[in-house]
């Protein structure tokens, strides 16, 4: 089979963790597969590179200095507990030496220039992973496996200049990549390339934002006609809810692409929708599984939607520190444009919004979003809204949540919703607002946070979603 | 609409008292739903991005001198810079003592606030005397409004009627009693006999004149707020080195009484005409600009309109605050309309 393996950052987080995985990925060669390996950077260094690039902007030398001897430090560090060949070490070590001096080089441009454009933000977020990349590849070959490592660019995955959230030129990409890493399947050899990042046309790295790794992966995958993509993480795979909330939570063998993208959407850990999008054109599964748990098959994700008899919903999550906002008055009754205008406004304040209701009446529209935007988002509305003779008032109800629940099994099936308010209201939970699209794969609703978790257990009972 | 409270002497609590009486009104008439998310005085802030409880404020204030005092919200040392620069806020209303001869703090307020994006409303004239063109040039460049209808004669629209109320004329002088303390201090020494000094004092011990009362007699309290007309309704853009300033203090008594045998007084007279000047001068007695005590009145010369006066009180807290709570709503107005465009 042919399989791309993706390592987030926790699963390469120092050099145990390295040796992990490459027995992970040398298990899997020996089984008469091949592999390309993807590696986030080392867990926490994009959080610090991200840091110390604002440190940077404000001329912040010594933080720079010290910056680079931590990094410095934590990478030698792995290397010094991943690798025993010694000639291999040298070798890695250099690398490693020559890659944090070129970081401590842009950071002191950027220092003294003051100035951070998302361009130069791009080129030093991409240094966590041009480091944990060669270290991985160096571990494989210290056990003994063939391997060679690539940045994104090197592997060809090309996008457009959008600085922070680059897009893949999709066509292209595929091509470069099946021409770039084909023939290396082909003698043998292990490419490990870096997650997230990318290139312009013109040569400049970009990275792939929300999504990071994980994206890198899939479109490596649907490039190569992968068998399968496998995104290695700590957890065993997507859960039927939060464990910290639902003890009794357990790991979904299998869901469609299109549940866990209304799962991913609702912050299922570890994935973005995004990430999804190459694997499902593809028709090519992917495998959520634990690095730390290989044991475990983990989670299937699939094109195939096998509905089982009774399984109506797969499961349900809890989205925490979010705020409804309430506009009301009766002007609003048969003005049409007040709902673009709201929403005109809220963009425009860079305000994302997570739901949406309005009744029929058209009296009023609720919409939940962040809570950190809660106060841009009200004094805008405020400001745009008030006073016209259409809106009467802006309310908000700081702290609510919102129980997500996902489940392709709910198209088609009634008396969905009624069992699953029945038995929020069996635990004396009221809900402020109730969202379902119409593609029936969910059902959201918002009640008070401090109701939050016990609605989640509500509904995960019902559904017996821990058998 | 969320607001940083800059300075909470008489101005500043005068005008949380303000909207605490109209809060309602403010609401249902302007669509206004004013946010104090943060207050600064001498010895630091309290903050609350939710808004400040504004009762509170006033009390906290009242009873230990400083809302850094406030329990859960309060930062003392917290300086204003750093309140501008931290916290979301449309507007900074920026209401610190003016300083004539620096400007600061309020230059270097208005200037950062202005930097960060932040609409300023302020009444301290000590700035814009000596920078205006260039503070309206640095709020147009950001995309920010600055107004300061409370700097020229507290509560009266003078500034709106000037520039708003005869649009599409032409004016062409302007002049005027635009100080109430020097008005007071001349209509008790023509009323009551006395001498210079003892008039100042009086209006020392009545709290219209400062300990330092140079700002008032000496001509440059007037001559900042001819320097804010001529920038504003004229579209000069002068600063306080371009006006000719003569205070009161050289007045006596016999200045006065000679001119009350040709039926005339002695005004502190500031005129903006091709240039601009502030200098005591004999007026007919019958003439409209001719108010007593803490009066002001200005009159606008225009081209079709002919000659507009307007009279009445020229200082006080709530008068002031009326000011800046006009300035917030037309603010307001005009972002609403540039929001839903």
């Amino acid at each position: 089979m042919k399989l791309v393996m993706k390592f987030g950052g926790s699963s390469v987080a120092n050099g145990d963790c390295m040796k992990r995985v490459a027995k992970i990925v040398s298990d899997f060669v020996n089984q008469g597969n091949r592999l390309v390996v993807v590696v986030s950077a080392l867990e926490g260094v994009t959080d610090q590179l991200l840091e110390a690039s604002e440190e940077a902007k404000k001329g912040n030398l010594n933080y720079t200095r010290e910056f680079i001897e931590k990094i410095k430090e934590r990478h030698l560090n792995t290397i010094k507990d991943a690798i025993k060949n010694q000639s291999l070490k040298k070798e890695i070590e250099s690398i490693v030496r020559s890659i944090v001096e070129e970081i401590e080089k842009v950071l002191t441009g950027i220092a003294y220039l003051g100035e951070l454009t998302p361009k130069s933000l791009d080129y030093v977020l991409s240094f966590g992973e041009r480091l944990s990349t060669p270290i991985l590849c160096y571990s494989l070959l210290d056990i003994g496996l063939n391997s060679k490592f690539l940045s994104g660019k090197d592997a060809g995955i090309v996008t457009d200049s959008n600085y922070g959230e680059a897009r893949p030129l999709m066509r292209l990409t595929k091509y470069q990549v099946k021409q770039k890493l084909e023939p290396m399947l082909d003698e043998g050899i292990i490419p490990v390339v870096t997650g997230y990042i990318a290139s312009t046309q013109e040569g400049f790295i970009t990275t792939l934002g929300r999504g990071g790794s994980d994206y890198s992966a899939t479109i490596i995958g649907s490039s190569l006609n992968a068998d399968e993509i496998c995104i290695w993480t700590d957890v065993d795979g997507l859960m039927t809810a939060d464990p910290k909330i639902v003890p009794s939570a357990r790991t979904m063998p299998e869901i469609s692409f299109q549940e866990a993208i209304e799962m991913a959407l609702f912050g299922a850990k570890g994935l973005h929708p995004r990430a999804l999008e190459p694997a499902m054109e593809e028709g090519i599964p992917v495998r959520i599984r634990n690095t730390f748990n290989p044991e475990n098959p983990g989670t299937l994700i699939d094109n195939k939607q096998k509905i089982k008899a009774g399984e109506i919903v797969k499961a349900v999550s809890l989205i925490k520190s979010v705020s409804l906002v309430n506009i009301s008055g009766a002007g609003m009754v048969g003005a049409p444009g007040t709902a673009a205008k709201v929403f005109d406004v809220l963009g425009k304040n860079n305000v994302n919004v997570l739901m949406i209701s309005q009744s029929a009446s058209e009296a009023n529209i609720s919409f939940i979003i962040k809570r950190a935007s809660l106060g841009k988002a009200m004094s805008a509305l405020e400001i745009a809204l008030l006073g016209q003779g259409i809106v009467r008032e802006i309310t908000a109800d700081e702290d609510v949540c919102i129980v997500a629940i996902v489940g392709a099994g709910m198209k088609g099936t009634p008396g969905v919703a009624a069992r699953v308010f029945n038995a929020v209201a069996k635990k004396g939970v009221n809900v402020i607002m109730i969202s379902q699209g119409s593609s029936e794969v969910n059902i959201s609703f918002a009640v008070k946070e401090k109701d939050g978790e016990n609605a989640v257990r509500a509904i995960h009972e019902e559904f017996g979603l821990s058998r | 609409m969320r607001i940083i409270l800059l300075g909470f002497g008489v101005v500043g609590q005068s005008f949380l008292q303000l909207l605490t009486l109209r809060y309602n009104e403010l609401a249902s008439i302007y669509g206004l739903r004013p946010r104090i998310v943060a207050i600064v005085d001498k010895k630091g802030a309290a903050i609350d991005e939710r808004g400040l409880d504004m009762k509170k404020m006033l009390k906290v204030k009242k009873e230990m001198g400083s809302v850094s005092k406030a329990d859960d919200k309060g930062f003392p040392n917290l300086s204003a810079e750093e309140v501008i620069k931290k916290t979301e806020a449309e507007i900074v209303i920026e209401v610190t003592p003016t300083d004539i001869k620096s400007g600061e703090p309020g230059l270097t307020h208005i200037e950062t606030s202005i930097k960060n994006g932040k609409h300023v409303i302020t009444t301290n004239k000590g700035p814009l005397a000596l920078a205006l063109p260039a503070l309206m040039d640095l709020a147009e460049y950001n995309g920010v409004y600055l107004r300061f209808s409370g700097t020229v004669g507290g509560g009266m629209p003078i500034l709106d009627l000037g520039r708003k109320c005869l649009i599409a004329d032409r004016i062409i002088s302007i002049r005027g009693i635009l100080n109430g303390t020097t008005n007071y201090i001349l209509t008790e020494m023509s009323e009551k006999n006395i001498e210079f000094n003892e008039a100042l004092r009086k209006a020392q011990e009545l709290g219209y004149a400062e300990k330092d009362p140079s700002l008032d007699i000496d001509g440059f309290d007037t001559a900042s707020k001819l320097v804010i007309m001529a920038n504003w309704i004229m579209g000069k853009k002068v600063t306080l080195k371009d006006v000719k300033i003569n205070g009161i203090r050289n007045i006596t008594l016999k200045d006065l009484m000679d001119a009350d045998k040709n039926g005339k007084t002695i005004k502190l007279i500031g005129s903006i005409d091709k240039e601009l000047e502030v200098k005591p001068k004999e007026i007919s007695k019958k003439d409209v600009l001719c108010v007593h005590g803490t009066f002001n009145a200005v009159t606008f010369v225009s081209e079709f309109a002919g000659e507009e006066t307007i009279i009445g009180k020229g200082a006080g807290g709530m008068e002031t605050a009326s000011a800046i709570l006009r300035d917030l709503i037309d603010i307001k107005t005009n972002l609403s309309a540039r929001m839903m465009a």
